[in-house]
């Protein structure tokens, strides 16, 4: 499955055989998509203007898609309106502790699942995959109850120690990869002597670089786009993340549009990052999502 | 389903206990995280409480309420329902369309496709708090596209009738993700089968119909079936932008729901609509699954 998704993200239908001229037919779809193109980036446009703008450019009428004069106090400006270094170091800890506890919990019981013969392993595998159905909600407000008993509410214990024990997405594509590499690896390393563990982290983390990578990926930006969650267990306001704290700027009544724009970029900046980087991983591993699917 | 092994043979299994120490966060998160709350939120349903005091036992009467007295209950499940016809259907048309547009060999077609994906990644807080200076009324940039266009204005948000529709526009913003699966699924058609209707004469609505749309159909009803999930459980779009208003054009349930509890205080009655939500939920799911083996194509169906 996962051979299928990197050879044919690789061998693309091509309409253009050989390099000849276009025919209207491609320059037509070629300007289709140039539009949409161009649709889409409008937005970060009016964005990066805005956060350029002075307190006069954002309200200006009519308003200006490229400002007259630029101004980048608003970078500074916004920083200290939202506390902006505190709630990003917040949500930086968060995410760090949700990402590395649900990408080293899922690959342990992926492994367990693919490659530990036991009784009523598939049962488990389908109560974890079953419970990826579940609507989140259902669960909220007893666990809510419960974090409120046990001391947890207004701490980040609900918001980072549930990663600590598994997401059954992360182990069905964990367990999907481990299923793709030889069993002969294992049965080697076991003459060696080696143990589960050994074999777990000499081998088969090396070998499942791509899929970890995209776990990670997937759980950082889960943790750092969250904002349900701090909602309901984050009341202090030096506790809250940047998601709450960008919100609530955004929900006063005069907005400093222009300040707010600057922050919201550096807020981006992390997801955009680390997706611009991994972005090779990240596409193997959805092309291996899809290749699943498919068959 | 396991595989039943000689009795003899099990004891002898060394590898029993550690496939059970392996798999052990999961099954204790599955034991905190789904099955407690999941049975304890059924008594919650049936109580009045207020999550500081004692839960006081009140058996149907949330439900009793819900449908008959609670001025919220039905408008709000009008909005869910016409935010979820609104977005699923040009959700998924879009991404597919997209998908088709961007499956070819041009120059710069990875660009592009990050291009698209990029709003994607972004997180949902700031790209909705983006689009809510680009919907502002007066200094905004929809508005001014509008005005420059010769066409008339809205209020977006603040409108009753816009509000929701503004949500769906935004939502789509966000179209990638879903042109992303439809993408995948789309290279994997193999291009014999195109080239064979070529052969025999098929045009590009032929082809289309007959072996594009059959072949990526578990795709799309898969992508169909998440959709309608998730479009139902929106939530951050009125959290973030329009507070459920104005009226209850943009109240979705699941806002409901979340300012029952968390903002009056009522968890039994906010813990009873969430299984009026689970169990929609349910009951579409399973509707859409029946309806699936009238459109799905499978290819154990044709051989």
């Amino acid at each position: 499955m996962v051979e299928t998704g990197k050879a044919v993200s690789r061998a693309l239908p091509t309409r253009l055989p050989r390099r000849r001229r276009w025919t209207s037919q491609q320059m037509f779809i070629f300007g289709v998509i140039v539009f949409f193109a161009v649709i889409m980036m409008l937005p970060f446009f009016w964005m990066l203007t805005t956060a350029l703008k002075t307190n006069n450019g954002i309200y200006h009428l009519p308003p200006q898609f490229i400002p007259t004069t630029f101004d980048f106090a608003n970078f500074g400006a916004g920083i200290r309106a939202v506390h902006f270094v505190r709630l990003f170091i917040n949500s930086a800890i968060i995410a760090s502790v949700a990402t590395v506890g649900s990408v080293v919990s899922s690959m342990f019981v992926g492994y367990g699942l693919a490659r530990i013969r036991f009784p009523g392993r598939k049962i488990w595998f389908y109560a974890f995959i079953g419970s990826m159905m579940l609507p989140g909600i259902v669960g909220l407000i007893p666990m809510f109850k419960l974090y409120l008993n046990v001391g947890w509410y207004n701490t980040w214990f609900p918001l980072t120690v549930p990663a600590w024990f598994g997401n059954p997405f992360f182990i069905f594509l964990a367990r999907q990869f481990y299923f793709s590499i030889p069993r002969s690896l294992d049965e080697a390393a076991k003459l060696d002597g080696a143990g589960h563990f050994t074999i777990l982290t000499r081998i088969m983390i090396p070998l499942t670089r791509p899929i970890w990578i995209t776990m990670a990926i997937f759980a950082f930006q889960g943790s750092w786009n969250d904002y349900l969650g701090p909602l309901v267990y984050l009341y202090s306001q030096s506790k809250w993340t940047l998601a709450l704290g960008m919100a609530s700027f955004a929900g006063v009544y005069n907005t400093p549009w222009n300040e707010y724009m600057a922050t919201d970029l550096i807020y981006m900046l992390p997801p955009l990052i680390i997706f611009f980087v991994a972005q090779r991983y990240f596409m193997e591993g959805l092309g291996s999502l899809g290749g699943a699917s498919v068959r | 389903m396991v595989q039943a092994q000689p009795q003899r043979k099990r004891r002898r299994n060394p590898d029993a206990g550690i496939g059970y120490l392996f798999i052990a966060p999961s099954i204790i998160g599955f034991s905190i995280f789904v099955i407690y709350p999941l049975v304890t939120s059924i008594y919650y349903a049936l109580t009045q409480w207020d999550a500081v005091s004692a839960p006081i036992f009140i058996g149907l009467k949330n439900f009793i309420f819900m449908f008959q007295s609670d001025p919220s209950f039905w408008p709000s499940l009008k909005a869910t329902g016409l935010f979820v016809l609104m977005s699923v259907p040009t959700g998924l048309i879009l991404g597919l369309a997209l998908a088709m547009l961007l499956n070819r060999k041009i120059p710069g077609i990875r660009m592009f496709r990050t291009i698209f994906y990029l709003p994607v990644v972004l997180p949902a807080v700031a790209t909705l708090t983006l689009w809510k200076f680009i919907f502002d009324p007066r200094f905004g940039f929809a508005n001014e596209l509008l005005t420059y266009l010769h066409l008339p204005t809205s209020l977006w948000l603040g409108s009753y009738s816009m509000a929701l529709p503004s949500l769906v526009i935004i939502g789509l913003w966000g179209v990638g993700g879903t042109m992303i699966i439809f993408l995948a699924g789309l290279q994997a058609v193999p291009q014999e089968l195109y080239e064979a209707a070529r052969l025999d004469g098929g045009g590009n609505w032929t082809i289309l119909t007959r072996v594009t749309l059959p072949l990526i159909s578990p795709i799309l009803f898969l992508q169909l079936v998440m959709h309608i999930i998730g479009s139902m459980q929106a939530f951050v779009q009125p959290a973030v932008l329009t507070g459920g208003g104005p009226g209850f054009s943009t109240d979705l349930f699941m806002y409901n729901i979340w300012q029952n509890a968390f903002q009056n205080q009522q968890f039994g009655f906010a813990e009873a609509q969430v299984w009026v939500l689970f169990i929609a939920i349910i009951l579409i799911t399973v509707f859409t699954f029946r309806l699936s083996s009238m459109w799905v194509y499978t290819e154990e169906g044709t051989e």
